[in-house]
């Protein structure tokens, strides 16, 4: 009867409907089965530790000793050695900071903002860029736990009782930072393990079938006995979902927290009400910058061309363009209010940048952030992955020059030309942030060994066999439904 | 019962319908106008005009969100949003209208310069002096002068008007020919026509909004206006597609999904706004520099520091009406999926949203005394009068365009995408 009824709704103007032919592109390429796809992501975990991956490990750990390293000097003889001087107190850590927390943003941003938009194609990139957000957070970290000075004390950080009864400033940014890039860290490790544990307990019973009843056990211990049951999915779905909705927000506060730092203040340069959309559209940018870099490697050493399709590439390189235009644009209006409003400071700050002491800087900013992504509107580019990867590179570092810029410009040249100075970074500085692409390196790899780098089954969802209308068309059934009737 | 099924009801009802409504939107349009021009005579030129402007760019707002939604639609090859994008298409028919209603206000520059935007009159009094002697004036002069504001509205508009042209013929045609090239073209239309759109309507709010108080700047202002036009222009959607649903227009082709989907966006925007509108006023708010803070303070009190009435506007209408209202209510999916109900909440944001205009245009009119005449007053009625004015015309030009083309895109090549869109 409801059946009957939906018939009769059937306007005429349905039997007019005759599209165009564009097709969709496929999600995953020659209509691979579900044991394929399992195979081919599982293979990765399974198969015996490629060489590659043991030079990339021992390069990224040596590099990573230079974190180590430095930190290390800087614990024993104090934040001194860094170069960060009267009147740019803040210098390289905050800038390192703000990089790897735009970095850590395109994850979330994959997984729970195009999660909620239903955007199918994220299924094939959010589980690495997932990981890339929580290794890029905890390069973060370094930088400010370290900045403290002695960093036995950090926990003052956090609003504990003491017994100098001293309390933090509630009314800085850089107390909110706390708050919210710890709490943007902890659903991000949440959600990340939350949408692996399906594809955890595909590797327990695989590695239980090998005979590899250590291994198994592992996996299973982190699959929480995940059966694949109907409850089991239901709750699963319902998690993910709320884990979705709650980390769209705290990936918007984080970046934007991050920018009042800076804009809560009177510095010329820094106080500007556009700051914080222009920095969430700044870490987007970034992110799926990083995104890129790591992607493609991976999928040509694994061959995963079927799974991360040039239509991914497509899409990650669309988003790069639209972001990369955001941010031209929020330099555009920056300048031109700086113009607009008359206030001399503002005028003075913005013409320093172009044509100022760090003018190169400003320009690479420029050519990378701005010029670079431009590219990306010939699809004769977007399908060079080989070019698209250097493209990213350049979007990776014309975002750590944009913090550098906003820092140092303002900083080093303020209101008093009496304060003025400039910021020249230490070898320690230097080798405690070159070493951060060691950490960073250290853990993704460790990442790509060790736990699944797509997400399974969500990649199994977007399959034409697990489409439950797949073909059929609502044209075609009515229209047979009302001859039958 | 079914055997009505092969002999579907017509799709569209009678041309006649829409001819009716067509023509009662335009009396009240001419109705509207006229009772403004009658406002020119009671309150004086001043406040019609600024009233008018008021009408004029919410209106225009409302066609800049049906630009951004069609745009935003080719550019990320939606499907969902097939079946709802004629009616948007059909909006967007009303931009040579809107440039024609701006116009007064063009002429009103030229012919009595300094009316509604003061920078225009070297003479008008400010701060002691004149703009003429005012040395921030004198610094914007390259960018505030009649010249460029003219040639920038009449680009404003041609772009507008040429884009709004290029979509809809491609996408008309498209219905009778099934080529995919119309896609094609859309797609790079809008490619283009985004960046267009966006410099556009930021360089269109700060010279007919933000500079009605020049010495003023904020550089959030232009994606405040942007967040404006996205609700207005689901809000006004949603509309559309309820009483297309109740008519029968849309019955069978549209299902509870569609409507969610642009509910859902609508309360996105609700959030983005709020988080837009907020973050401009905490970072004035904070940093308390005098240079920014003006604009709010003649928004809260008046010049002897009692509160005035657009305090209370700001509070009721802006922070709970604009935001705190729709969100708590868009939070429920019931809400967002019962066409009567979301009808309604977007008839509320349509509301706001004019209320918002009125709190960003009409403090520039000031009393004797200089403080800004307050919300409740007699200009309140002419805002009223010119948002009918120019709303009946641009209804009047939807309802023009609508009987002009199939329902719904019949040859897009996501129309059955659409037309089969679940969650």
């Amino acid at each position: 009867m409801a059946h009957a009824e939906h018939v009769t709704a059937a306007p005429a103007i349905l039997q007019e409907v005759k599209p165009a032919d564009v097709p969709r592109a496929e999600l995953v390429e020659h209509n691979r089965s579900f044991t394929w796809i399992t195979d081919k992501i599982c293979g990765i975990i399974e198969d015996k530790t490629p060489a590659w991956w043991w030079v990339c490990f021992s390069v990224a750990c040596l590099v990573a000793c230079f974190t180590v390293g430095g930190i290390a000097y800087v614990v024993a003889t104090g934040v001194g050695v860094w170069g960060h001087r009267s009147p740019v107190n803040w210098g390289w850590p905050i800038v390192n900071f703000v990089f790897w927390i735009g970095i850590g943003h395109a994850g979330t941003l994959i997984s729970a903002i195009l999660c909620i938009l239903r955007q199918k194609w994220r299924t094939s990139i959010n589980r690495s860029a997932e990981a890339m957000t929580i290794f890029a957070v905890v390069c973060a970290g370094i930088f400010p736990v370290f900045h403290v000075g002695r960093v036995w004390y950090a926990w003052y950080l956090f609003p504990l009782p003491n017994s100098n009864v001293i309390w933090q400033n509630f009314r800085s940014p850089l107390e909110w930072d706390v708050f919210a890039v710890s709490t943007y860290g902890t659903v991000s490790v949440l959600f990340w393990y939350v949408g692996m544990i399906p594809d955890l307990a595909v590797l327990r019973d695989r590695f239980y079938a090998s005979g590899n009843r250590i291994r198994s056990f592992l996996y299973g211990l982190f699959a929480m006995g995940w059966r694949g049951s109907s409850r089991h999915w239901s709750n699963y779905e319902m998690a993910y979902m709320i884990l979705a909705g709650v980390a769209t927000p705290l990936v918007l506060s984080v970046h934007t927290i991050v920018s009042f730092d800076f804009a809560v203040s009177l510095i010329p340069g820094w106080h500007t009400t556009i700051f914080p959309p222009y920095f969430v559209a700044g870490a987007i940018f970034s992110g799926f910058g990083m995104v890129l870099t790591l992607l493609l490697p991976l999928r040509a050493i694994y061959k995963l061309e079927d799974l991360v399709t040039q239509y991914h590439i497509d899409c990650m390189c669309k988003i790069t363009l639209a972001t990369g235009t955001m941010v031209g644009y929020a330099y555009a209006m920056e300048f031109f209010i700086a113009w607009y409003g008359a206030n001399p400071y503002e005028g003075f700050t913005f013409i320093n940048r172009a044509f100022g002491p760090y003018a190169w800087a400003y320009w690479i900013m420029i050519s990378c952030n701005v010029i670079t992504p431009q590219f990306f509107w010939f699809k004769s580019v977007r399908n060079n992955t080989t070019f698209v990867w250097v493209l990213s590179l350049f979007v990776n570092l014309g975002m750590w020059f944009e913090r550098f810029v906003i820092i140092c410009t303002s900083l080093t040249r303020d209101f008093l030309p009496s304060s003025w100075g400039v910021l020249s970074p230490t070898v320690v500085d230097i080798f405690t942030f070159f070493g951060t692409f060691g950490v960073f390196s250290v853990l993704f790899l460790l990442f790509v060994r060790f736990l699944p780098l797509m997400a399974m089954a969500e990649i199994k969802a977007v399959t034409p066999q697990a489409d439950p209308h797949a073909g059929h068309n609502i044209l075609t059934d009515r229209a047979a439904a009302a001859g039958k009737h | 019962m079914t055997s009505h099924a092969a002999t579907a009801p017509a799709a569209l009802p009678a041309e006649t319908t829409t001819a009716s409504a067509a023509s009662k939107a335009l009396t009240a349009g001419i109705a509207g106008i006229a009772l403004t021009i009658v406002g020119y005579f009671v309150s004086g030129a001043q406040v019609a005009a600024m009233s008018w402007l008021v009408g004029v760019t919410y209106w225009t707002a409302m066609a800049i969100g049906f630009l951004l939604l069609v745009l935003i639609h080719h550019v990320v090859d939606a499907s969902w949003s097939v079946v709802i994008r004629r009616q948007w298409e059909h909006g967007l028919a009303s931009f040579k209208w809107l440039a024609l209603l701006f116009l007064p206000l063009l002429i009103s520059a030229w012919v009595k310069p300094g009316l509604v935007w003061p920078w225009m009159d070297l003479s008008h009094p400010i701060h002691g002096g004149t703009v003429g002697t005012d040395v921030l004036y004198a610094k914007k002069a390259g960018f505030l002068n009649l010249n460029m504001f003219t040639g920038m509205t009449v680009g404003f508009f041609g772009s507008w008007i040429l884009l709004s042209y290029l979509l809809r013929k491609a996408s008309f045609s498209q219905d009778n020919d099934g080529a995919a090239k119309w896609t094609f073209m859309n797609r790079r239309t809008s490619a283009v026509g985004v960046i267009v759109a966006a410099l556009s309507l930021t360089f269109a709010a700060v010279y007919w909004v933000k500079s009605l108080e020049y010495h003023w700047f904020s550089t959030m202002y232009g994606v405040w206006f942007f967040a404006n036009c996205m609700r207005g222009g689901l809000s006004l959607g949603i509309i559309i597609m309820v009483w297309l649903l109740h008519r029968g227009d849309y019955k069978g082709v549209y299902n509870t999904n569609h409507i969610h989907c642009i509910s859902t966006l609508a309360f996105a925007f609700t959030v983005f706004w709020a988080y837009v509108t907020f973050s401009q006023y905490f970072l004035i708010w904070n940093a308390n520099v005098p240079e920014e803070t003006f604009w709010y303070n003649i928004r809260e009190i008046n010049a002897d520091g009692s509160p005035n009435q657009w305090k209370y506007v700001g509070i009721i209408a802006i922070l709970f009406g604009h935001f705190v209202v729709p969100f708590c209510l868009m939070l429920s999916y019931r809400f967002k999926t019962t066409p009567v109900i979301i009808r309604r909440i977007a008839v509320w944001i349509l509301a706001v949203i004019l209320i918002d205009m009125c709190y960003n245009i009409l403090p520039a009119l000031k009393l004797p005394n200089g403080d800004p005449q307050p919300f409740f007053s007699i200009t309140l009625l002419w805002v009223l009068t010119s948002v009918v004015g120019v709303g009946g015309v641009c209804v009047w030009s939807y309802l023009k365009s609508f009987p002009t083309t199939k329902l719904i895109p019949i040859r897009d090549p996501r129309i059955v995408e659409s037309l089969t869109h679940h969650e």
